[in-house]
């Protein structure tokens, strides 16, 4: 049977990204303003020395279940 | 003290009042200053990193997104001491935020993972990137081969003639750490993204042995102007 079409609202709405999408996206992209960000640059580097790592093992895990 | 947490900057006030709470579970709000609109919250303290925080931070700019055109989504955790300081800082860079407004306007952003291995890059690819494999002439022009390689995302230039059409911006990203070589952020038009999985779909043979993983619609997070110089 065919799907019904999304809305345009719930296309946005009904996410399913992962955790590590949404980081990627939501502290290392983004206007930067000139406000106070409570993320030190150390800690932005950890985060991202552990998100690349992480993106990694979800294409191994990805490729691993679908053998 | 209350401070103003930044969720989204916009061109123009949204259709609606912005649903739910934010990140401190606090009301949202729209506020004007100058000729850009903001959405904020009043928060007490500032919140720290935490998967909810950052869930909900994005839930925020969805929303947003759903009663509003023209939407550039802040990075995590920018607070501001007051509505001066937030209006004194939109306004240093007015001219960069309404030429980025216009280019995500009632579009929204697609993001691709590139995965392989690094000799999935053959040199015919490296050409194309500018970057010859034995990069020949001056110092000048191998820096700019170089450059060129570095952010040169192999499976674009496969991808390219399936997305066609549907990409009006793309912005892409080289991780070097194999097997995720690269992240690319294609801007389509609003509701094209079963268009543009389709088109993946089909360009998946071409691509092998790449292999590509996406996500979205996400906000335009990947197209807001860089940091102020």
């Amino acid at each position: 049977m065919r799907q019904p079409r999304r809305t345009r609202a719930q296309e946005l709405l009904a996410t399913d990204d992962s955790l590590l999408d949404v980081v990627d996206h939501v502290l290392n992209k983004g206007v930067v303003l000139t406000g106070e960000v409570i993320l030190g640059v150390a800690g932005v580097d950890l985060i991202y020395l552990r998100l690349s790592a992480l993106l990694c093992a979800v294409d191994a895990l990805e490729r691993t279940s679908s053998r | 003290m209350t401070s103003l947490y930044v969720y989204a900057v916009l061109a123009q006030r949204p259709r609606k009042q912005i649903a739910g709470v934010g990140v401190a579970r606090e009301r949202l709000r729209v506020g004007r200053y100058g000729c850009l609109f903001a959405v904020v919250g009043a928060v007490r303290a500032v919140p720290t990193v935490s998967p909810r925080a950052v869930r909900a931070h994005d839930a925020v700019v969805r929303r947003v997104m759903v009663s509003a055109d023209a939407v550039l989504p802040v990075r995590f955790g920018t607070v501001f001491h007051g509505r001066a300081a937030l209006a004194r800082s939109l306004a240093e860079r007015e001219s960069a935020l309404c030429e980025a407004l216009r280019l995500v306007e009632a579009r929204e952003q697609m993001t691709l993972r590139v995965y392989g291995d690094a000799a999935d890059v053959t040199p015919g690819e490296r050409e194309i990137a500018g970057a010859p494999a034995h990069p020949v002439g001056g110092a000048g022009t191998r820096y700019l081969a170089r450059r060129a390689l570095a952010n040169h995302v192999p499976a674009l230039t496969r991808l390219r003639p399936f997305l066609g059409a549907l990409v009006v911006a793309e912005r892409a990203e080289r991780h070097g750490k194999p097997p995720l070589l690269a992240s690319a952020y294609h801007l389509i038009p609003r509701g094209a993204s079963d268009e543009y999985r389709a088109a993946l779909a089909r360009a998946e043979p071409a691509l092998a042995p790449l292999r590509v993983r996406v996500s979205g619609p996400w906000p335009a997070y990947a197209f807001t102007p860089g940091p102020a110089a």
